[in-house]
């Protein structure tokens, strides 16, 4: 056991273990006891080390006031969190939706929590121990939710750990934005479990736009019941530590799945990200896009598995990484893996260290635009093709302008591109 | 009394990897004059309009091309459309994830650049944008899509023309602008180009049918055949090769070339 964790854990020793989550606490502290740390042996984390856990030295945080910054033109029910503390209303007025405080939540959430996320998550099962911050939401039955909810957190030092429960009940509809920010050195585990019934539809964004200095370990994880849809959009931008888990689960037959993930990442940042599909049902559709640029001498790791089990035929799934390295430094280790048992599917997968396309280059030129500004077009192009197809249009301006800054800083990096 | 030639082609020689496509092509156009090049294929019709916006893997071995007295083989891709040119593509290339909106600002912001302007406001931009949308019958919500991402033939075709419309070239060669278009579309290509016909601006329209040149009337029709102007003639030249094909021409081009390279100039 690592001495982080030992550390971690005394915290919840410490504390009154008599809320609503006790057993499950207990359950997933005896598991936990019985994992083996992750090191660099590990297949998971082959690529990410964890010794900044214990290296790094994180100041208490102190409390500064946060104002979320709001999407222009979207109207949002907001819920703020600073440093793992409640900062905002919980709104209890939208017909046929609950929201309450995990803390708060009685036995109606109890057969929410660890009932999606896979167990096999080590941080997930310090998660499960400590997760004090988040929310339960509940939408009943046929209720189509038109306001997006946007669950945002910042810290700015010390440790939290987040953790949501939704559940789309039968032929509800709703939008779930997780937006996780922070400054300082800071460490949190940040968990999102989704259950979406029969013929639900969920359009899900993961915003994960820590500074350099974070420690996070997170994912969002889905139930997919008969023919639920799941629409979901992870930006990463790297840390110190960053590390996302995505876990589709197809319980249902006739669930459709898109996942588009896109990364950019400069400095020495890591990102980790982590899919795994589970085709347990026939007829499942998931097509997953995940698009990076590392530039500087960051590091992406991407694993992307899709396991289609011995019944589940007639699964479409398709699974493409595509990556553009700025410098000879920037790295990204990229796994697809498909899994098939099933004889009657459609699977395909590619990972591939991207070049621009020539002939969109020459197009752009033909009319005059610089070769320069025309490979900072076709970059910056590259990860927006995943973003300007999004359906909330002020969602999309407003993620083009944050991934835009971050992609200036990166610009003068691409390869053809002359430093201003 | 002779006018100053727009564009001036000389000897042009090019070849795409080590085959030979150009083999000595002259061609020169006046101000306000519309050119029409026909000929059959594989005969190098494309290949002139990539070796002159200077596409990469055309490689020029011999011969020269000005454009309004600017060499246009020494320069950069980027400068030749600054420079007054303008190729619209038989093929338009689909790039998403670059708003259509975004690539022609800039365009037309480089342009401004380079004859000393300041960049366009977005707002002013906007509304010549929309305006030259309309003209070619395009939504203006194309503006925002990306660049020909998803765009039928037709709406990459009429794309094209909006591109032109709004950085006013000097030259236009329009590269089989009416393959794959019905009647209407064809007709609104054809007005795009005609309202830009203002006695200064020339034409090259690249086309393997008489059709299109009901719609824009050149002043000059040439064959192009192996690499070389065949014969030139005015309009009447497109009516006689729709009725009698290229099979008279390349034929008697092979029984005397010297002669029939007298007759284009």
């Amino acid at each position: 056991m690592s001495n982080w964790l030992t550390q971690a854990l005394a915290q919840y020793q410490s504390s009154d273990s008599t809320d609503w989550l006790s057993a499950a606490r207990e359950k997933s502290l005896q598991q936990l006891h019985n994992t083996a740390w992750p090191t660099r042996k590990t297949e998971n984390w082959r690529y990410t080390p964890l010794a900044c856990l214990e290296r790094t030295s994180v100041a208490e945080p102190t409390n500064d006031a946060f104002t979320a910054e709001s999407i222009e033109g979207l109207e949002c029910i907001e819920i703020v969190f600073v440093n793992g503390k409640l900062v905002s209303e919980l709104t209890d007025n939208i017909p046929g939706v609950s929201i309450s405080l995990l803390s708060e939540s009685k036995e109606s959430a109890q057969n929410l929590f660890q009932k999606v996320k896979p167990e096999h998550h080590v941080f997930g099962l310090v998660n499960d121990v400590l997760a004090s911050a988040g929310v339960v939401i509940d939408v009943d039955e046929s209720v189509v939710v038109d306001t997006p909810i946007r669950l945002v957190h910042w810290q700015n030092g010390g440790e939290s750990h987040v953790r949501h429960l939704v559940r789309v009940g039968k032929g509800a509809s709703l939008a779930v934005i997780e937006e996780y920010r922070g400054d300082n050195p800071l460490v949190a585990t940040q968990y999102a479990e989704y259950q979406l019934e029969d013929d639900a539809k969920l359009n899900h964004y993961r915003f994960a736009l820590h500074t350099n200095q974070a420690m996070v370990v997170g994912g969002s994880h889905f139930n997919l019941s008969d023919r639920s849809e799941l629409h979901s959009t992870l930006i990463g931008f790297g840390s110190l530590l960053s590390r996302v888990d995505i876990d589709i689960n197809h319980c249902g037959e006739h669930a459709m799945a898109t996942q588009n993930s896109v990364y950019l990442l400069e400095g020495k940042e890591i990102f980790d990200l982590h899919s795994n599909v589970e085709h347990t049902k026939p007829n499942g559709t998931t097509e997953e896009n995940i698009r990076g640029i590392v530039g500087d001498e960051a590091k992406a790791v991407f694993n992307g598995r899709i396991h289609i089990h011995r019944h589940a035929q007639k699964t479409l799934a398709e699974l493409n990484n595509r990556n553009l390295l700025l410098t000879n430094k920037a790295e990204v280790n990229t796994k697809p893996e498909l899994e098939i048992y099933a004889d009657d599917v459609r699977c395909a997968h590619g990972a591939t260290v991207a070049e621009l396309d020539t002939k969109a280059l020459y197009y752009l030129r033909s009319r005059g635009v610089s070769e320069q500004e025309a490979r900072i077009m076709l970059n910056f192009g590259f990860i927006n093709e995943l973003i300007e197809q999004l359906p909330l249009e002020p969602l999309v301006e407003w993620l083009q302008g944050e991934l835009k800054r971050r992609f200036n800083d990166l610009r003068n990096q691409i390869p053809g591109v002359e430093a201003v | 009394m002779s006018q100053a030639a727009l564009l001036s082609v000389k000897g042009l020689e090019a070849k795409v990897e080590d085959k030979t496509i150009l083999k000595g092509l002259d061609l020169e156009i006046k101000p306000g004059e519309v050119h029409a090049i026909m000929g059959p294929n594989g005969a190098g019709k494309s290949t002139l309009g990539y070796v002159l916006s200077g596409r990469e893997g055309y490689e020029v071995v011999g011969g020269e091309a000005t454009l309004a007295g600017t060499e246009l083989l020494d320069i950069d891709i980027e400068e030749r459309s600054r420079a007054g040119l303008f190729l619209a593509f038989q093929y338009p290339v689909e790039i998403p994830g670059v708003s259509n909106l975004e690539f022609l600002k800039s365009s037309v912001d480089a342009h401004r650049e380079a004859q000393g302007l300041e960049p366009i406001s977005s707002k002013e931009f906007l509304k010549e944008a929309r305006e030259a949308c309309k003209q070619v019958n395009l939504p203006a919500e194309f503006l925002k899509r990306g660049v020909n991402e998803g765009f039928s033939g037709g709406e990459k075709k009429r794309n094209e023309i909006m591109q032109m419309l709004l950085l006013k070239p000097k030259l236009c060669i329009l590269d089989e602008s009416d393959s794959g278009l019905d009647i209407d579309a064809l007709q609104v290509v054809a007005e795009g180009v005609n309202s830009m016909r203002d006695g200064e601006r020339s034409f090259v329209v690249v086309t393997h049918y008489q059709r299109l040149l009901d719609y824009i009337k050149p002043d000059f029709v040439h064959v192009l055949s192996d690499g070389k102007i065949v014969k030139s003639g005015d309009a009447s030249l497109a009516l006689e090769l729709e009725a009698q094909g290229y099979s008279w021409l390349t034929e008697q081009r092979s029984a005397d070339p010297i002669e029939m390279h007298k007759e284009v100039m």
